[in-house]
């Protein structure tokens, strides 16, 4: 339509994560950086993927179940890729902490490590919103809008930033809970990750069915403010568990 | 500060580096997003002087003249900056200084004045000639001023030095595309060997400034934050400035005249330190009395260090008056890859002092960074993006290596590299498979 709607649907789709990088990201630098990287990881994976499925493309408009594949093996993959993102972190954060004990400094506080998982869950996310939405808004700022037709009721844009929004949540608040996984070796929270995911991707596969939309868009906001609460959940535990450990040393 | 995290402090630099340089390549896009409608006009720069490209040429015919586009071009800037080092050389400085000043007010002048026309005509904003020519002429000699003075705010020759990388970039997006393209690889690999090569032109403009203490007339954006903003956001955080590349240190400024560019970190040292004291090979440096780094750091990297010049900037800025002890801290990334060492008492010391030093960054590097993001624009948002993280990402890691090596090393190649290929993986790979998968409104 115009550049006003070109402006909402880009907010629409990355406004929380905004407001999220003004308040809690932007004011410590090195969390811009976690978040530049993981995005930076996530457009490597979409662009390793791609290559992959390039040979196949395009993919023929009618058949469902090599879309299914195709998730299923992205799903794969970046999760795969996630389990290095935290390898890597490890390193990051013994770094850390001994560069701490050099400086004299306190160590990661666990708000500080929440908060650079929350940073590399952003980062995912927002290179989905990035990619699978805000790259093709461009013709939304001109003057036309754009309806697919598995999906007529809703114009194309903003249905994408619709889902994309889901996206970046769930991205966001996985890469928290996964974070939390690892760290402790709890295996309810590593397999839940990946589960959330693959859920997550298939279920804009509904999407594929003639207005499947109407079903599919609400259970993957169903999926998102799961992994919400789950996360929201785990971390007010964590953060209890930790006060009554050690008292005043959390911020 | 006791309990504040390091988290709050770390990285601060690069992110002083990466903010400029975003600024300035989103406001290109932008630039040339809103633009790109109105101004289809070939230009005619030092950078097509052979070959015109047309759009309905054949690939081969292309090739070889956006080549011979490249290679003039880059024989230029290699011309110039040699007569830049031949005239620094016989001490024109002052020459080389109005020269500058002469060269900012030129491009802000006219070439600013070019794309402030376009804007006013593009969205036809009602302004009358006189006004627009008062405002403009005020704008560019505010600009000029400020270019080699001590005495304008830092924050306002930062935003100069963006305003004036924009307007360039926003002057070579104009140029077509194939030129463009080897143009920018031809400047990455030209920057690589001036900077690098014993012989290169900036190489030997480095070490004579450095040789000399004096500061390097050559527009280059110096990220070192401005006292008050820098103790309002690290709360009397004092060492957080080089946490992360805590190289820095030794060595000269960075140079750039338009054409070259590189980086490196520059330590504000006191103009009253001694500075014969670069002779003394004192390795502790736990009496802070000011031993240069390049010194303190050589047995510890070993290589090559002497040969490199530790005098640092004296004319860096006069406002300044805090010693510095040319002493870093190890930043954790480089103990990543294995360099590091421990040297307790030299933390210790510097924890207590507040260092001041900043990492300059050539203009060349923002205007080429832009040019590379403004290019990518014309094609989709989603090249935009990826180059965007892929320049950003060579700029980290070109920071990185700078606390490494802790010399003056070329910004360009790894940024300018990682573009072009993240441009045409994106490009070739990556939009068919994403426009198939959310024409579907398919996700993962």
């Amino acid at each position: 339509m115009t550049v006003a709607a070109g402006i909402g649907y880009a907010l629409l789709a990355l406004g929380p994560s905004l407001s999220l990088f003004v308040s809690v990201i932007s004011r410590k630098p090195f969390l811009i950086l976690t978040l530049l990287s993981s995005t930076l990881v996530w457009l490597v994976s979409l662009i390793v993927l791609s290559g992959l499925w390039r040979p196949f493309l395009p993919l023929k408009a009618n058949v469902w179940w090599p879309y299914a594949l195709l998730v299923l093996s992205s799903v794969c993959f970046q999760e795969g890729l996630r389990f290095l993102f935290w390898k890597l972190y490890m390193r990051l954060e013994d770094v850390l902490d001994s560069f701490a004990d050099r400086i004299s400094r306190p160590r990661l506080f666990l708000t500080d490590k929440m908060q650079i998982s929350l940073a590399g869950g952003l980062g995912h996310g927002v290179a989905h919103a990035v990619f699978f939405c805000l790259s093709l808004l461009t013709p939304a700022f001109g003057p036309a809008t754009f309806y697919v037709d598995r999906c007529s009721k809703v114009p194309f844009f903003l249905i994408s930033a619709i889902i994309a929004l889901a996206f970046v949540t769930i991205h966001t608040f996985s890469m928290v809970i996964a974070f939390e996984g690892y760290a402790k070796g709890n295996k309810v929270d590593q397999v839940i990750v990946p589960v959330i995911h693959l859920s997550a991707g298939m279920l804009t596969l509904v999407n594929f069915a003639s207005e499947g939309c109407v079903i599919g868009v609400p259970l993957l906001y169903l999926v998102a403010s799961l992994t919400l609460l789950h996360c929201g959940k785990m971390v007010w535990q964590r953060l209890l568990e930790s006060r009554n450990q050690s008292g005043p040393a959390l911020r | 500060m006791e309990s504040s995290s390091i988290l709050d402090s770390l990285g601060v630099e690069i992110i002083g580096v990466m903010a400029p340089v975003s600024i300035c390549m989103f406001l290109v896009v932008l630039l040339t997003y809103s633009l790109s409608v109105t101004s289809d006009t070939q230009i005619r720069t030092a950078a097509n002087l052979i070959y015109i490209e047309n759009p309905s040429d054949s690939a081969t015919v292309k090739l070889e003249g956006s080549l011979e586009n490249a290679i003039v071009f880059v024989v230029l800037v290699a011309a110039v900056t040699f007569v830049l080092v031949l005239l620094f050389y016989y001490n024109f400085t002052n020459f080389l200084k109005h020269y500058m000043r002469f060269s900012a007010f030129f491009v802000l002048g006219t070439m600013g004045g070019a794309i402030f026309l376009s804007i006013i005509q593009h969205f036809s904003i009602p302004v009358d000639s006189i006004t627009c020519s008062i405002l403009l002429f005020n704008f560019t000699i505010l600009g000029t001023l400020s270019v080699f003075s001590e005495g304008m705010p830092i924050v306002l020759r930062q935003c100069y030095m963006v305003v004036m990388g924009i307007v360039v970039a926003a002057w070579f997006t104009k140029l077509p595309e194939w030129t463009t393209w080897f143009i920018l690889v031809a400047l990455a690999l030209y920057d690589l060997v001036a900077v690098l090569a014993p012989g290169g032109p900036l190489k030997l403009l480095v070490e004579l400034a450095s040789t000399r203490d004096e500061e390097l007339p050559a527009m280059v954006y110096e990220a070192r934050p401005t006292v008050s903003s820098h103790r309002g956001r690290n709360g009397g955080g004092g060492s957080s400035l080089r946490v992360l590349v805590g190289g820095g240190g030794g060595g000269g400024g960075g140079v750039s005249d338009s054409g070259s560019v590189e980086l490196q970190a520059v330590g504000n040292h006191n103009a009253n330190l001694d500075y014969n004291a670069v002779a003394v090979m004192d390795i502790d440096s736990g009496d802070g009395n000011g031993n240069r780094d390049g010194v303190v750091r050589s047995p510890l990297t070993g290589n090559a260090r002497e040969r490199h010049f530790a005098s640092p900037l004296s004319s860096e800025h006069s406002a300044v008056n805090r010693e510095s002890v040319a002493e870093e801290e190890m930043s954790p990334l480089v103990e990543l890859m294995g360099w590091g060492d421990n040297r307790e008492e030299a933390r210790d010391l510097e924890e207590s002092d507040n260092i001041d030093r900043g990492i300059k960054l050539g203009l060349g590097d923002f205007i080429f960074y832009s040019v590379l993001v403004g290019r990518a624009a014309m094609y989709d948002l989603m090249t935009v993006y990826a180059c965007y993280l892929a320049i950003i990402s060579g700029l980290g890691c070109t920071l990185i290596l700078l606390s490494v090596y802790n010399k003056a090393l070329p910004a360009l190649p790894i940024s300018i590299m990682l573009g072009v290929v993240f441009y045409f993986l994106t490009r070739l790979l990556m939009e068919p498979f994403v426009v198939g998968m959310t024409t579907n409104l398919m996700m993962f």
